[in-house]
């Protein structure tokens, strides 16, 4: 068991290494730099080797490659390109915004799919199941951007329910309760949005597991014994198909932190997702090297999570290579 | 049934007119404000959603509209009024100089014949742009109307290649007049549709019209980052592009003058003529603003013969403003969204209330030394002030912080030099109280110089000496001739000394993060400007209050 998850820290850990270098070299490997991309009459070809030097960028790739690992490693990540503040401050700025937005949405569309996936393999052809096929195809079929629009121009504009954007009013509400409230408000319809567009496709997932794993000996079994249906349903049969949901749930996570940039666009809120297009778009290498290591990190974290939610979620699973059944 | 696209045009000249009446009695001079006392810069990135805010009364002015479908719509809302001005935009298709076939003048010309220009821009923009022939939009100043036009005519076009000594394949395609053997296929270097879909159109619209007078042309769509690349490595034939430009024409030099084929430069096509070089020199160096005049006409008159780029078009400015408001400002040069706006509206029901006007991106560090981008501008524009003013209709300098000056040419050692003295306005105070003097010039220049700032850099490096004989005077003697240095040392903001000393590192200065060290309620991004900064909200807003104590304000 111990030596199990030596293996799997010391296989993250290169993994992690990997996505140092990575995210060094791709980035430099693009083509141009955060200089190239500024094309005015009015930077002059010595203003713009002037401004290489005060990015750094004039340096040799092999000490430029030294003080990036040294600062991805103690998590110093420097100043960004395009805004000169600190990494970490622009990222903090932005992380509460997106992971408020989007862990909801997750948890809610997990939550809300999950229910009516059993829920449609309980009872075949039913009612349910014909919602739950639905909704998948249609939030399969429309672009996210187009449904969002649309429930801005109905709730936002067209009957005005909720604001047209951000995350606060304006003028401000004063602190405390109102200003929460004012926000929750805000986030309504965005988080909404993607509830409306996420849970079909956790629902279709959890349905086809279900109608798999209903369709077992080991619930046939439990059936004869005469258990309740609903025990059967939730003790037995969902219990079994837990683990690869809890995975995918898991795997989601590192997604909250990274954004939906479409999202954030159409709301105008302030997330990490428009901010990592930008510093890609604007090859920003401090700022997206830092946020592609930290989505790194947490996509590392996520999957030993994942192993070690598996052995919970199901006793006859115990990681290290021992079944029992 | 009219067609949509004259619709369009109808209701074009209809705006334009409309403007031009109520801008008739429109006199800088009489302005005295601002009146509105709150200001708060929204952002909006999405286009639909600045729309939608604009209807809802949830934005006051919106700027950059454009869109012809948006501009359609808002001037059928009774709600709202659009200001339609000329931009200082220039579209146009270069060719690589450096290699064969685009060195041929004679392809060239023909090749601008070949594209139907005015039809594209009728086409696409449905009138919210303008053809242009030549090498500086229409608005500039120095806009030169009588150049060689090179009217869409294909038949023509044909008829001056054979001339030159060009042949046809028996497939159609171009045979160079001393070789054998067909054009290879060439590519257009353009952006993506998804990121410029009218870019990509008139694209591909120009290789349809340069494939049938035959040039084996098509598009090759590429990211900007790939785009701007490959420009800088010489790696391409032909290319699509678009430049944002002031009202000095000196960017003719930046764009066609030999020394600027640099990597880095902005000469992309790599144009080498040492006549039209000469003209260039004497417009960047020209002593006064007649000389200046004079060779940036006669520079776009010998482009317009050497035909190093097919110019398309220029881009209309609109920005729309709710009714409830008066005293907007609009001229045939300025779009509402401006700074005169600001000094002049208010509410048309009297009464306070803030002005909501749109951002449609996040400014990225509100520090005046190192953004460059336009969105940080348009917030510190209305903190920090130059030593001189552009008139929002003729475009000519107007005194600002300075009430005065003089510009004169100077014999010194190594030659002669630019002298220009500036008489500063007395009684003007930062907005932390202290008296704004010659010392924060001086010291504003000395720090741009001595640090080398990039976004300075090009206008003060040519500084020799300053001088401050009083509190209200300023000499500064440049290196060399130029009057151009008037706009550039003129035109550059002025901070406070005093809080430019405390700045140990210019490049993470963050003065809108900053607690001001005397002043409660203030940051350190103080200027002189007619709103004070008070607070920026990431990803929300930007909140500025009227300066009580600005020199302009005459009170209502």
């Amino acid at each position: 068991m111990r030596s199990y998850w030596t293996k799997r820290v010391l296989g993250a850990a290169a993994v992690l290494l990997l996505v140092i270098a990575a995210n060094f070299f791709l980035f430099r490997i693009m083509p141009g730099d955060v200089v190239s991309t500024i094309v005015d009459p009015r930077f002059s070809p010595e203003a713009k080797e002037r401004m290489r030097e005060v990015f750094g960028l004039d340096l040799p790739l092999g000490r430029q490659f030294v003080i990036y690992v040294r600062r991805m490693l103690t998590f110093d990540f420097g100043i960004s390109f395009l805004s000169q503040r600190p990494v970490w401050d622009e990222l903090k700025s932005r992380v509460p915004n997106t992971v408020a937005l989007l862990g909801s949405a997750l948890v809610l569309s997990s939550a809300l799919g999950t229910w009516l996936g059993v829920k449609a393999a309980r009872k075949r052809g039913g009612f349910t199941e014909k919602v739950v096929l639905l909704s998948g195809s249609v939030s399969f079929s429309f672009p996210s951007f187009f449904v969002q629009l649309v429930l801005l121009l109905l709730f936002a504009y067209t009957f005005p329910l909720f604001p047209l954007r951000g995350s606060v009013s304006i003028p401000l509400p004063e602190a405390g309760a109102a200003r929460v409230l004012d926000y929750l408000w805000h986030l309504l319809l965005p988080a909404g949005s993607l509830v409306l567009l996420g849970f079909g496709s956790w629902a279709i997932y959890v349905r086809n597991l279900m109608v798999k794993t209903l369709g077992e000996d080991f619930i046939l079994m439990a059936r004869a014994k005469g258990l309740p249906d609903g025990r059967v349903l939730w003790n037995h049969a969902f219990r079994s198909a837990l683990p690869p949901v809890l995975t995918l749930f898991l795997l989601a996570l590192p997604g909250i932190v990274s954004g939906a940039v479409l999202t954030e666009t159409v709301f105008s809120l302030h997330g990490v997702g428009k901010y990592l297009l930008d510093s890609i778009m604007g090859h920003d290498y401090p700022a997206a090297g830092a946020a592609f290591y930290i989505l790194g990190l947490l996509t590392i974290a996520s999957n030993l999570a994942a192993d070690a939610a598996y052995a919970l979620a199901d006793p006859r699973i115990r990681v290290g290579g021992r079944v029992q059944s | 049934m009219i067609p949509r696209r004259f619709l369009s045009l109808i209701l074009f000249l209809g705006l334009i007119l409309q403007g031009a009446a109520a801008r008739a009695d429109f006199d800088v001079s009489t302005v005295k404000g601002p009146h509105i006392k709150d200001l708060y810069m929204v952002i909006y990135r999405d286009p639909d959603s600045q729309m939608l805010a604009l209807q809802k009364g949830e934005l006051d002015v919106l700027g950059d509209i454009a869109r012809p479908s948006d501009v359609d719509r808002l001037a059928s809302n009774q709600e709202v009024s659009l200001s339609i001005s000329r931009g200082f935009h220039l579209f146009f298709m270069g060719f690589n100089l450096r290699k064969e076939p685009w060195n041929d003048r004679a392809l060239r010309q023909a090749a601008a014949m070949a594209v139907p220009s005015r039809q594209i821009v009728r086409d696409i923009f449905s009138g919210y742009s303008e053809p242009v022939d030549t090498y500086l939009p229409p608005v500039s100043p120095y806009y030169e109307p009588d150049v060689t036009v090179h009217e869409h005519d294909p038949a023509k076009a044909r008829q001056t290649l054979a001339e030159a000594g060009w042949k046809w394949s028996t497939e159609g395609t171009l045979i160079p007049p001393d070789g054998d053997r067909p054009l290879k296929a060439v590519k257009l270097l353009s952006p993506t549709a998804q990121v410029a879909p009218t870019t990509a159109e008139i694209s591909n619209r120009i290789a349809e019209a340069l494939k049938s007078i035959g040039i084996p042309l098509s598009v090759e769509p590429l990211d900007f980052s790939s785009m701007i690349s490959r420009l800088d490595r010489h790696d391409f034939d032909l290319f699509v592009m678009a430049w944002s430009l002031s009202r000095d024409p000196d960017s003719l030099f930046a764009f066609f003058h030999s020394s600027m084929d640099v990597p880095g430069g902005y000469n992309i096509q790599g144009l080498h003529d040492p006549e039209l070089d000469k003209v260039l020199e004497e417009l960047r160096w020209a002593p006064d603003e007649e000389a200046a005049g004079e060779a940036a006409r006669k520079a776009q008159r010998m482009l317009s013969d050497i035909s190093p780029w097919i110019p398309i078009y220029s881009r209309y400015m609109v920005a729309a403003v709710r009714n409830e408001w008066e005293g907007v400002v609009s001229t045939r040069s300025t779009s509402a969204d401006n700074l005169w706006t600001l000094l002049n509206m208010r509410p048309l029901q009297g009464g306070e209330r803030p002005v909501l006007w749109c951002l449609s991106e996040e400014p990225r560090s509100l520090n005046p030394l190192g953004t460059s981008s336009a969105y940080d501008w348009q917030v510190l524009a209305l903190v920090y002030e130059g030593l001189i003013a552009v008139d929002p209709e003729t475009l000519g300098d107007i005194p600002w912080l300075a009430t005065d000056w003089k510009v004169e040419t100077v014999d010194g050692g190594g030659g002669p030099h630019t002298r220009l003295t500036f008489a500063l306005r007395e009684g003007v105070r930062w907005q932390d109280g202290l008296p704004f003097t010659s010392r924060d010039v001086r010291k504003t220049l000395e720090f741009l110089k001595e640090h080398e700032i990039p976004r300075y850099y090009d206008n003060v490096r040519d500084i020799e000496r300053i001088d401050t004989p009083d509190d209200h005077t300023v000499i500064v003697t440049m290196g060399n001739v130029s009057y151009w240095h008037l706009h550039n040392i003129g035109g550059s903001p002025v901070f406070p000394a005093h809080l430019l000393e405390s700045i140990k590192d210019w490049e993470t200065w963050q003065p809108a993060r900053e607690t001001h060290p005397s002043e409660k309620g203030l940051t350190n991004l103080v200027g002189t400007g007619p709103f004070v900064f008070m607070e920026y909200r990431p990803g929300e807003f930007v909140h500025l209050v009227r300066n009580e104590d600005f020199w302009l304000l005459g009170g209502d």
